[in-house]
């Protein structure tokens, strides 16, 4: 047992490129350290439990079948099954024009993927991004090749099983779509059983969308309750792109979900969308950072929560615009339903335009259980509880209702219910 | 003789720090319509929302039995699954929530409360379509959010509707002719009189006559200053069409 820097065997350790990563992200690791109070980027989330010095790196595969995972996604899909942070070997047959594979075997392979890795990756500024290379060994690479359209989502799942230790594992994804690809990325964190560990999931999707590409990517986490998940995604829009983001985050104890987008050339596009309902005395956190470096460039973003008990909801949303990005458009709102007295939320958006003809806007809302309307359904014969729950979901469904995939956003609407118990 | 519906002795009750209701009394036996007549500002509202169990009235004295029960001993989704419906005077929006989801989480509530299997989507949608084209609300309607978008006509035509699918035993329509124009008030009249079995009944709050042209009722009360000051058949309301309040509001 120790703390988040420990010593261990990863594979391949003589290969330049994974040395490389490694050393850099251990020493960026080492120069920024756990955020603290101090740390702006993590003024609101405070991952104190990642202080601690009781982390066992997760390293071997724990007993629990594949099957068994695929089986809780009802669509057709390309699955990717990890365990504990620890991928499968095996992954099923894929159609052509799709290629996955472990990272490391991609890195191994092939001289592109390596001079693509971590091109906007500045892991100096991400300190769990940082820890993320420093372990640089378990994840995917994902090549959809140009214009090849997926008929299914591409769904990872990972799934904690761990036991009384607290695991800590790193998965590092790099997903590239070529021109003209258009693909689905589903990525689901949940767990199963008892599980009452402190374990840590720490993730990094890089992703690369080319010239007229399209990426639709769906994130739900549903980690355990004393769980920490911290996620980056560092994306990347080139010309005529669209990026379609959307995460559920209703577990774990500290939860950040924090995408930055670069939209790059002319006409990229980025939809940044996120729910989150929570109550106890858990903080999840959403936090965007677009950035339009390129003229006629769009940016869309809604994010609704619903906080109880002590729980708290963080949402820090940046737009920053470019000097040379004219004409474009940045549109971001954040809404929140406070549900207890103890519940808190902070907002912190941030606009940074250094253009002229431009559109942005930026709001925050929040509010309570409208009494009217909960009136109107108990005297309909509801019962309180069911007309507040039905009230969260349509609050939440404003968000979920956006999602393009019709059988993804039912899949997501069953996960919102399941286990549900919020309590004011 | 037919059985005691609803039995309101002597009841007070405020708003805040408003008392409003001073001493009402009203009996309503199983299958009788009653109209409550009122100037504007009398409390009609208020004794609607008492019925219901509304949140901030508070009842100060006196009772109501409902089949014989303590109704102000129910919370308010006891009172509807009881048998008591009030058809709101302002329905309020609920953005998100389908009607047709809404209606059928109200049914199976019901339900549940009659020991009845509840319905499933498919049964439930058919009788929903059906007592829908009755009332002129087509299928879109009713798979838009509740009230969302809803012009007055169609508001009071979804409140009708949900009494025509729910079949209260007691009906309290509160100014439901406030807003409508005259197909729009034939229609929720068509709704009440559909349901006119002889068992159940209605209270029907109104400040105009016009209504009860189509919803003919046994009985008439006018209500001024928190109880009812006179009593008479339908004969009463055209009087008061013809006179206006001004004889009752005098007396304060």
């Amino acid at each position: 047992m120790a703390g988040l820097v420990q010593n261990i065997d990863l594979a391949l350790p003589d290969l330049p490129i994974l040395r490389y990563w490694r050393n850099r992200g251990l020493k960026a690791f080492e120069a920024q350290g756990v955020p603290t109070a101090k740390t702006e980027a993590w003024r609101y989330t405070k991952p104190r439990d990642l202080n601690s010095d009781d982390f066992i790196l997760s390293v071997t595969l724990p007993i629990i079948t594949k099957s068994e995972q695929t089986q809780k996604i009802p669509f057709a899909c390309y699955p990717i099954i990890f365990e504990n942070g620890i991928l499968y070997s095996k992954i099923s047959e894929m159609p052509s024009g799709l290629c996955i594979m472990p990272l490391i075997d991609a890195l191994f392979m092939d001289i592109e993927t390596q001079e693509q890795m971590g091109i906007h990756l500045d892991v100096e500024n991400y300190p769990f991004a940082a820890l993320n290379t420093y372990y640089l060994n378990q994840g995917v690479y994902i090549y959809v090749d140009s214009n090849v359209e997926l008929e299914r989502p591409i769904v990872l799942i990972n799934h904690s099983s761990v036991g009384p230790e607290n695991l800590f594992f790193n998965i590092h994804n790099l997903i590239v779509l070529k021109k003209g690809a258009k693909a689905e990325f589903v990525e689901y964190y949940n767990y199963s059983g008892a599980v009452k560990s402190r374990y840590f999931a720490n993730i990094v999707n890089e992703i690369f969308i080319e010239k007229d590409a399209e990426l639709n990517h769906y994130k739900v986490q549903n980690e355990a309750f004393k769980a920490n998940h911290v996620a980056l995604n560092m994306v990347s829009v080139k010309e005529g792109g669209n990026y379609n983001g959307f995460c559920l985050q209703k577990g774990a104890n500290i939860g950040r979900n924090e995408t930055k987008v670069l939209l790059k050339e002319k006409n990229a596009s980025a939809r940044v969308d996120a729910a989150y309902i929570m109550n106890g005395w858990a903080t999840l956190d959403t936090t965007t950072d677009i950035e339009h470096l390129a003229e006629e460039t769009c940016s869309e973003q809604l994010v609704k929560g619903v906080i109880g008990g002590d729980a708290r909801g963080v949402f820090q949303g940046k737009i920053h615009i470019a000097p040379k990005a004219v004409k474009t458009s940045g549109k971001q709102l954040h809404k929140a339903l406070l549900l207890s007295d103890g519940a808190e939320i902070d907002v912190k958006p941030e606009l940074e335009i250094f253009a002229d003809d431009v559109k942005c806007s930026h709001g925050a809302a929040s509010g309570e259980l409208d009494e009217e309307q909960l009136f109107y359904m108990q005297s309909r014969g509801i019962d309180r509880e069911e007309a507040r729950q039905l009230l969260i979901d349509a609050y939440l469904d404003e968000v979920i209702s956006r999602l393009q995939n019709d059988e993804i956003s039912e899949w997501i609407r069953s996960l919102i219910k399941e286990n549900q118990s919020i309590i004011g | 003789m037919s059985k005691t519906l609803l039995e309101i002795e002597d009841l007070y009750a405020r708003v805040g720090e408003k008392e409003i209701i001073k001493g009402f009394n009203l009996t309503i036996n199983e299958g009788e319509v009653h109209a409550i007549m009122g100037p504007n500002g009398a409390g009609k509202s208020t004794l609607s929302y008492v019925l219901a169990g509304k949140p901030g009235y508070e009842v100060t004295s006196g009772s109501i039995k409902f089949k014989g029960k303590n109704l102000l001993a129910m919370s308010t989704e006891e009172r509807a699954r009881e048998g008591v419906f009030l058809c709101m005077q302002y329905p309020v929006e609920i953005p998100g929530v389908p009607s047709s989801t809404f209606m059928k989480h109200s049914v199976n509530a019901i339900r549940k409360h009659q020991n009845l299997p509840e319905l499933d989507t498919m049964e439930f949608i058919k009788i929903l379509r059906e007592e829908g084209r009755k009332l002129g609300l087509d299928n879109e309607m009713i798979k838009r959010p509740v009230n969302v978008g809803f012009s007055g006509g169609e508001k009071k035509r979804l409140e009708t509707l949900q009494m025509a699918i729910l079949k209260p035993a007691l009906s309290i329509l509160d100014e439901a002719d406030s807003g409508l124009d005259i197909d729009a008030l034939k229609v929720v009249a068509e709704g009440v009189n559909a349901l006119r079995d002889g068992k159940r009944s209605f209270l029907v709050i109104t400040h105009y006559q016009r209504l009860l042209n189509y919803i003919v009722p046994d009985y008439v009360h006018v209500f001024a200053d928190g109880h009812i000051v006179k009593s008479g058949d339908k004969n009463l309301a055209l009087e008061l069409e013809e006179k206006g309040y001004a004889e009752f509001v005098r007396e304060k």
